[in-house]
C-alpha cells in the first residue's frame, strides 16, 4: 500500500486537500472538488490495498493448508524413563527413539539400529532410501551413515538417536536461516512500475512547474498559480490504473491456479512471463517420478516398452516362449505389493509397498499378465533371499501352478553381470542353449546399449529344480543356501527409467520458440540426466557436448572447441572446482546444458551465475535445501506435491500438478498479462492528455474551465475501469510464444515509445476531439470562441449576474454554471467515445485487429458497452446535474 | 532501483554525457540528428493535420450557426434580475460623499447610455403592445427610453441620486434574451425580507418594463437597443439608518419565473441596504 503506484496516488490525494486549504483560506466558500477528489484517491489506494490484501491472504491460506498442523511428538528417555513429549522441547543430549513412520525431531546421532532407512528426500530432492547404522561412514555429516536429520522421515526399522543440535542449528535449520537471509529480489514488474511512476510523474511535474511559471507570468496570483500547479499534477496521476493493474493481475492469478499454478505473489505472474532461464529439476518435475519399465531384451533383440502415463498399450511382440518364462520371472521374483482395496484404481496409480524398482516390475507384470497378486498365489513361494549390496541379487523358490509338474522353481534377478555369472545356459526362443562367448558379447553390447540411455538394468534368470534332489518336503535353508545359486537359465534384460512426462517435450520446445533456455538440474547420474535431458528435448537432436565430438573426431577433449558443443553436461564434481567465470563461461557458450549429480547448495551457484548474464531466472525445487536457491531466484516454483514447506515457503508459486509444462503455461499467461498490462496502462494513459489539455487551456486561454475534476474522476474510476480490465481477459497474439523474453532493460512496460505514442499522438487527437464539442456546445448556445478569451474571470464571479454572449444576451451565475457542465459533460462523453475508438486500438499489438478477432473478447465488448451505458446514465439520468454536475446533451 | 545498478561515479557520468551527446555515432539525446529531424517532422505534419482538421470542422460548425439568434436558446428562457449600482452590498454614510462616489459614479455611467443624445435615432413605440418587426429589415428600430422616465433616480435633477439624503436609488434591470416577450406586461415589487416595513417609490410610476420594448433581436440586428429599466427609491426613515437593510425584487405579474430554487436571480434579485448618518 505504500508501493510506487501508491504513493503517487497519496502524494496526489495529499496535494489536493492542500490544493482545497489554499482555496479555502482564500474564499471560504469554494467547491469541495478537490475536497472529494482527494478523499477518492485516498479511498482508491486503500481499497485496491485491501484487494491486494485479501488476494495474498488466500493464497497464504491455502498455503497454510498443506501444512500439517499436529505438533511433532518425539519418544525420549528422560529420568530412566520413556516420555512422549513435544519435538520442541527436545535438548541436545536427549536419547530419542525413531521407529518407522516417524519424523526424526531433532539432527540425531544413531546409537543403534535395526534395519533403519529414512528418506531425506524433503533435505537432498532425492527420494531413494537410505540405510541408518551406528557406523561412520564418511567424514561429511551429510554422507555418513550414523546421522539422522531433523524433519526427514524413518520408512523402515527402528532406530535410538542422541540428539546433537536442535531447532536452528539443525541442518534443516541452518538451510531455512540462510534462505531467509537471501534478500527478496524486486518483482520485475515492481520495477516497471516504478519505472512507469517515474516517466507519468516527470511528466506531470514538468508541465505543473512550467505552466506555473506561465501562469505566474502571466500575472495570475501565485495562489491560483499554485492550485493550477496541483490541479496539473494531479490531473496526471492515473487514478484507475491501480486497480486495474491488481485486477489484472489477480484474475492472470486465478487463471494460473486453474492450471495448476499457485501464485503466492501476484506480482511474480508477470516475472514468469519475462523468464529467460528455467533452471529444472529432473525429478518428478519434467519426469513422472516413478521407475518404469521402458527396454526388455530377450531372444537377442531389445524391444521397447510404453512408458506413458497410462500405458495401455505394450507393443511388443508377448508370442515368445522366453517371454513367457522371462514374465513369469518378473512377477514371482518381487516382493513388491499392491496395498489392499484398490481394485478400481487404474493400474498405474496404485498404490504399492516396495522400491521403485519393484513397484515398477510389479505394475509392468500387472498390466501385461493380469492379476499378479492371484498368480503369486498359484506358485506359492516357499524361500526367498531379499536383495542385498553384497549379492546384488534377489532370489525365491516357488512352487508351480502346473499340477504335474512337482519341481520347484528357482527365479532370480539382480545386476545383470552377476546373474550372467550364475547361468550356464541361455533361453533362446524357447529353448535353452549353452551359454557361449558369443553370447556374452551380444548380452554386453545390449547391456552398455541400455545403461547408455540412462536406464537402470536389472537381470533375470530362472532354474527348475530337479525333483529327485528337491521333493516336496525339501527343507530350503536360506541362511545355508541348500539350494544351486549357479549354472542357471539365463531368460533376459529389463530396464527401467523414470520417464518423461508426456507433455514436456512439447512444454521444452515452446520454451526454446520463446527464447527460454531450460537448464537441467539435477542429483542424477549424468547419463541418465543426459539420457531424460535428449528424450525431452532439452539437449536437442544433433547436439552434442564436448565429449561426445572427442569422441567422434577421436581426438582429445582439450583440441575440442568448446564453442562447436551446443550441448554440456557438467557434473557437480566438476562444478565444485570452478570459479565464477568459469561458470560464466560455460553458460554462455553452451545453450543446452545439464547438471548433474549437483548438491542443492550448487543450485545456487548456477543460479547467481545466471543473474550474473542479466537473465531472469526461474527455478524449480522441492527440497529444503532448494530453498536459498528458489528465494535467490527472480521466481522460485516449488513443486506442490513433492515440494517441502521451507521450498513452498521460499517460492512465489507452486506447481500443484509438479508438471514442467504447466510452467510453460505460466510463462504464457505471464506474458500476456505483461503485453495486456501494457495495452491496458497506454489507454489508460491516453485520455490523460485529453483530461490535462482543458485545464493549461484554461489557464492560458483564461476560458471556462472545460471539464471539471469529479467529470475527470468519473472517467478514470467509471467508464475507463471496465474496459482496461478487460484487456486483462485479451487473448495473446500469435507470437506471444514466438519473441524472444523480454529484455528487463530494454523492454520497458513504459517506455517513451508508449508515453509518447499515448499522450502525443491518440491523446492530442482526443483533445482535439473534445474541444470540438466543448466549443460547439458553447458557441449553439451563444459563446462564440472568440467571446470566450480572458472570460474566465466573469464567468465565474458569483456576483456577475448578467454576462452577456455574443449575441448580446446576458446571463445569471447560475444559467453559466448549468452551460459549464453541459461543456464537462459534452468533453466527457466526447472523452469516452474516443476512450471506445482508443480500446479497440489498443486490443492489440502486433496482430491486426482482423487477426485478433473483435468478438473474441467478450469481456471488452462488454466494456465498450459499459461505457456507453454509464455514460448515458450519468449525462441522462434526472437528477444528476445536482448531484455531480452532469447534464443532459441534445 | 536495486543496488546492482549502481554504477561507479565516473561511469554514469560519462555515460549521461554519452546520452547528450555521443560523438560515437552522433547521437544527440539519443537520435542521430537525422532522426530527430524526421521525428520532428513527423509532428509538424502530424499538428499541421490535426490543427487544419480542427479547424475545419469548427469552421463547419460555426457555419451551421446563424450570426443573429444562437442556435439553440433553451438555456436562458427565463431572464435574470440584477440591480444597479452593481454591488451585492450597498454601505454608505449619507453625509460623506466619498462614500457613495463610487455608487452614484457607476449609475451615472450606466445611465449614460440613456441620455438622449445616444437615442436620436431610436423611435416612439406604442405603449403597451409588443414591438414587432421579424420582417422588418436589418438593422431593427429601437424604442426609446428616455432617461427622463426614471424622474428622480434619473440623476438629471438630484446628481448623488438620493444618496447624500439616505434615499438611494437602485436600478433593476432585466437580463436581455433575445425573442423573450414577458406575457401580460411584468412589474417590479420591492420589499422588504424581513419585518421590516419599506416603502418605496417607483420610476417609472407603473414600475412596469413596457411591452413596446420586447422583443429583442440579438446585438447585430438590433444594435443600439436599450433596455427598459425600472428605477427603486428606497424611502427610508431616521429609524431606518445605521442598520442592515435586506431588500429583494421581484418581476411579478407575468408568466416570467421568479421563484427558482437553484438560481436564486431569476427574476428576482435579494441586497442589502445600510445607510449610516
Amino acid at each position: 500500500m505504500i508501493s510506487g503506484f501508491s504513493l503517487l496516488l497519496w502524494a496526489g490525494a495529499v496535494l489536493c486537500w492542500i490544493a482545497y486549504g489554499v482555496q479555502v483560506s482564500q474564499a471560504p466558500d469554494v467547491p469541495r472538488d478537490n475536497l472529494y477528489l482527494g478523499v477518492v484517491l485516498a479511498g482508491v489506494v486503500i481499497l485496491t490495498g485491501c484487494f491486494a490484501y485479501f488476494q495474498e491472504a488466500k493464497s497464504t491460506n491455502i498455503m497454510a493448508s498443506f501444512r500439517n498442523m499436529v505438533p511433532q511428538q518425539a519418544l525420549v528417555w528422560r529420568d530412566g524413563e520413556k516420555k512422549q513429549i513435544l519435538a520442541s522441547e527436545l535438548v541436545v543430549g536427549d536419547l530419542v527413539e525413531i521407529k518407522g513412520g516417524d519424523r526424526i525431531p531433532a539432527d540425531v546421532r544413531v546409537i543403534s539400529a535395526q534395519g533403519c532407512k529414512v528418506d531425506n528426500s524433503s533435505l537432498t530432492g532425492e527420494s531413494e532410501p537410505q540405510s541408518r547404522s551406528p557406523e561412520l561412514t564418511h567424514e561429511n555429516p551429510l554422507e555418513t551413515k550414523n546421522i539422522g536429520f531433523y524433519s526427514t522421515t524413518c520408512l523402515e526399522g527402528t532406530a535410538t538417536g542422541l540428539v546433537i543440535s536442535t531447532g536452528d542449528q539443525t541442518i534443516i535449520g541452518r538451510i531455512a536461516c540462510l534462505a531467509s537471509g537471501v534478500g527478496d529480489e524486486k518483482t520485475p514488474i515492481a520495477v516497471e512500475i516504478e519505472h512507469f511512476v517515474h516517466i507519468v510523474g516527470g511528466f506531470a511535474c514538468s508541465v505543473g512547474v512550467i505552466f506555473f511559471v506561465i501562469s505566474l507570468g502571466m500575472g495570475y496570483k501565485i495562489m491560483d498559480a499554485i492550485v493550477f500547479l496541483i490541479g496539473i499534477i494531479v490531473a496526471n496521476v492515473p487514478e484507475g490504473l491501480i486497480a486495474t493493474v491488481t485486477v489484472s493481475l489477480s484474475l492472470t492469478a486465478k487463471r494460473m491456479a486453474k492450471k495448476n499454478c499457485l501464485v503466492k505473489n501476484l506480482e511474480a505472474v508477470e516475472t514468469l512471463g519475462s523468464t529467460s532461464i528455467i533452471c529444472s529439476d529432473k525429478t518428478g518435475t519434467l519426469t513422472q517420478n516413478r521407475m518404469t519399465v521402458a527396454h526388455l531384451w530377450f531372444d537377442n533383440e531389445i524391444v521397447s516398452a510404453d512408458t506413458s502415463e497410462d500405458q495401455k498399450n505394450q507393443s511388443f511382440d508377448q508370442s515368445s516362449v522366453t517371454w513367457k518364462h522371462l514374465s513369469r520371472i518378473v512377477a514371482l521374483c518381487n516382493r513388491a505389493e499392491f496395498l489392499a482395496k484398490q481394485e478400481d484404481v487404474p493400474i498405474m496409480k496404485r498404490a504399492v509397498m516396495g522400491d521403485a524398482s519393484e513397484t515398477a516390475l510389479l505394475k509392468f507384470s500387472e498390466v501385461v499378465y493380469g492379476n499378479v497378486m492371484a498368480y503369486r498365489e498359484k506358485n506359492k513361494k516357499v524361500c526367498e533371499i531379499p536383495f542385498n549390496s553384497t549379492n546384488k541379487f534377489q532370489l525365491s523358490i516357488h512352487e508351480t501352478d502346473d499340477p504335474h509338474d512337482k519341481r520347484f522353481l528357482l527365479v532370480m534377478k539382480g545386476a545383470p553381470e552377476r546373474i550372467l555369472d550364475r547361468c550356464s545356459t541361455v533361453m533362446l526362443n524357447g529353448k535353452e542353449v549353452p551359454l557361449d562367448d558369443s553370447f556374452k558379447e551380444t548380452f554386453q553390447t545390449a547391456y552398455m546399449e541400455l545403461g547408455g540411455m540412462g536406464e537402470r538394468v536389472l537381470g533375470f534368470c530362472h532354474l527348475l529344480l530337479p525333483e529327485d534332489e528337491f521333493p516336496d518336503s525339501y527343507p530350503f535353508d536360506v541362511e545355508s543356501m541348500n539350494f544351486p545359486t549357479s549354472n542357471l537359465c539365463f531368460a533376459g534384460l529389463l530396464s527401467m527409467i523414470d520417464p518423461p512426462r508426456s507433455t514436456v517435450p512439447d512444454a521444452v520446445s515452446k520454451c526454446r520458440s520463446a527464447g527460454i533456455k531450460v537448464i537441467m538440474v539435477t542429483g542424477d547420474h549424468p547419463i541418465t540426466a543426459q539420457a531424460i535431458a535428449k528424450s525431452v528435448g532439452i539437449i536437442s537432436e544433433g547436439s552434442e557436448t564436448v565429449d561426445e565430438i572427442a569422441r567422434r573426431l577421436n581426438i582429445p577433449i582439450s583440441q575440442v572447441n568448446k564453442k562447436d558443443a551446443r550441448a554440456a553436461v557438467v557434473n557437480g564434481m566438476q562444478l565444485k572446482d570452478m570459479t565464477d567465470s568459469d561458470l560464466d563461461e560455460i553458460l554462455r557458450n553452451h545453450g543446452e546444458i545439464v547438471f548433474a549429480r549437483t548438491s542443492p547448495q550448487q543450485k545456487l551457484v548456477i543460479v547467481e551465475g545466471c543473474q550474473r548474464m542479466g537473465a531472469i531466472v526461474a527455478v524449480t525445487g522441492d527440497g529444503v535445501n532448494d530453498s536459498p536457491a528458489l528465494k535467490k531466484a527472480n521466481i522460485g516454483i516449488a513443486m506442490g506435491i513433492a515440494g517441502s514447506d521451507a521450498a513452498k515457503n521460499a517460492a512465489d508459486m507452486i506447481l500443484m500438478d509438479d508438471n514442467f509444462a504447466s510452467i510453460v503455461t505460466g510463462v504464457e499467461e505471464g506474458r500476456l498479462i505483461f503485453d495486456n498490462l501494457k495495452k491496458a496502462i497506454s489507454y489508460t494513459l491516453t485520455k490523460n492528455i485529453a483530461e490535462l489539455c482543458p485545464f493549461l487551456i484554461y489557464i492560458i486561454v483564461s476560458c471556462p474551465l472545460p471539464i471539471g475534476t469529479i467529470t475527470i474522476l468519473f472517467i478514470d474510476l467509471g467508464t475507463d475501469i471496465i474496459p482496461s480490465v478487460s484487456l486483462a481477459y485479451e487473448k495473446g497474439e500469435t507470437d506471444i510464444m514466438n519473441r524472444k523474453p523480454r529484455h528487463p532493460k530494454r523492454d520497458r512496460l513504459v517506455n517513451w515509445q508508449l508515453a509518447l505514442y499515448s499522450y502525443s499522438q491518440i491523446g492530442m487527437i482526443q483533445s482535439v476531439g473534445a474541444f470540438f464539442c466543448y466549443f460547439t456546445v458553447l458557441a449553439q448556445q451563444g459563446f462564440l470562441p472568440a467571446r470566450l478569451i480572458n472570460i474566465r474571470v466573469s464567468w465565474e464571479d458569483k456576483n456577475d449576474q448578467d454576462l452577456e454572449d455574443s449575441y448580446g444576451q446576458e446571463w445569471t451565475y447560475e444559467q453559466r454554471r448549468y452551460q459549464e457542465s453541459e461543456c464537462y459533460t459534452a468533453f466527457f462523453v466526447s472523452i469516452v467515445i474516443s476512450q471506445l475508438a482508443d480500446l479497440i486500438i489498443r486490443k492489440t499489438r502486433m496482430n491486426s485487429i482482423f487477426q485478433q478477432g473483435m468478438l473474441r473478447n467478450k469481456v471488452l465488448l462488454f466494456g465498450l458497452a459499459s461505457q456507453l451505458i454509464i455514460a448515458a446514465f450519468l449525462s441522462y439520468c434526472p437528477g444528476m446535474y445536482d448531484a455531480l454536475r452532469f447534464c443532459p446533451l441534445r | 532501483m536495486s543496488s546492482k545498478e549502481d554504477k561507479p561515479v565516473e561511469q554514469s557520468q560519462s555515460s549521461w554525457k554519452d546520452f547528450i551527446y555521443n560523438p560515437r555515432n552522433g547521437e544527440f539525446i539519443g537520435r542521430t540528428a537525422r532522426s530527430w529531424a524526421l521525428i520532428l517532422l513527423f509532428y509538424l505534419i502530424f499538428y499541421g493535420f490535426l490543427a487544419g482538421l480542427f479547424s475545419l470542422t469548427m469552421w463547419v460548425m460555426l457555419q451551421t450557426l446563424d450570426d443573429y439568434t444562437p442556435k439553440y436558446r433553451d438555456r436562458i428562457s427565463n431572464p435574470g434580475l440584477v440591480i444597479r449600482p452593481k454591488a451585492p452590498e450597498i454601505i454608505f454614510n449619507r453625509s460623506a460623499p466619498s462614500e457613495y462616489k463610487e455608487y452614484t459614479d457607476h449609475l451615472e455611467a450606466f445611465l449614460s447610455k440613456y441620455n438622449s443624445e445616444h437615442q436620436k435615432n431610436n423611435i416612439d413605440c406604442t405603449p403597451g403592445a409588443y414591438f414587432i418587426q421579424d420582417n422588418q429589415p436589418l438593422p431593427k428600430q429601437v424604442c426609446k427610453f428616455e432617461r427622463s422616465l426614471l424622474g428622480q433616480c434619473s440623476g438629471i435633477t438630484d446628481q448623488t441620486f438620493g444618496y447624500s439624503e439616505g434615499r438611494p436609488c437602485i436600478i433593476v434591470k432585466m437580463n436581455r434574451i433575445i425573442g423573450l416577450k414577458p406575457k401580460p406586461t411584468p412589474f417590479i415589487n420591492c420589499t422588504a425580507k424581513k419585518d421590516d416595513k419599506l416603502s418605496v417609490n417607483y420610476f417609472p410610476e407603473n414600475a412596469t418594463f413596457d411591452s413596446m420594448y420586447f422583443p429583442y433581436y440579438g446585438k447585430l440586428a438590433h444594435d443600439g437597443y436599450v433596455q427598459p429599466l425600472v428605477a427603486v427609491k428606497l424611502l427610508l426613515n431616521s429609524s431606518d439608518f445605521n442598520k442592515k437593510l435586506s431588500v429583494e425584487c421581484k418581476i411579478e405579474g407575468s408568466n416570467l419565473l421568479n421563484n427558482d430554487d437553484r438560481d436564486k436571480f431569476l427574476g428576482r434579485v435579494a441586497f442589502q441596504v445600510t445607510v449610516t448618518e
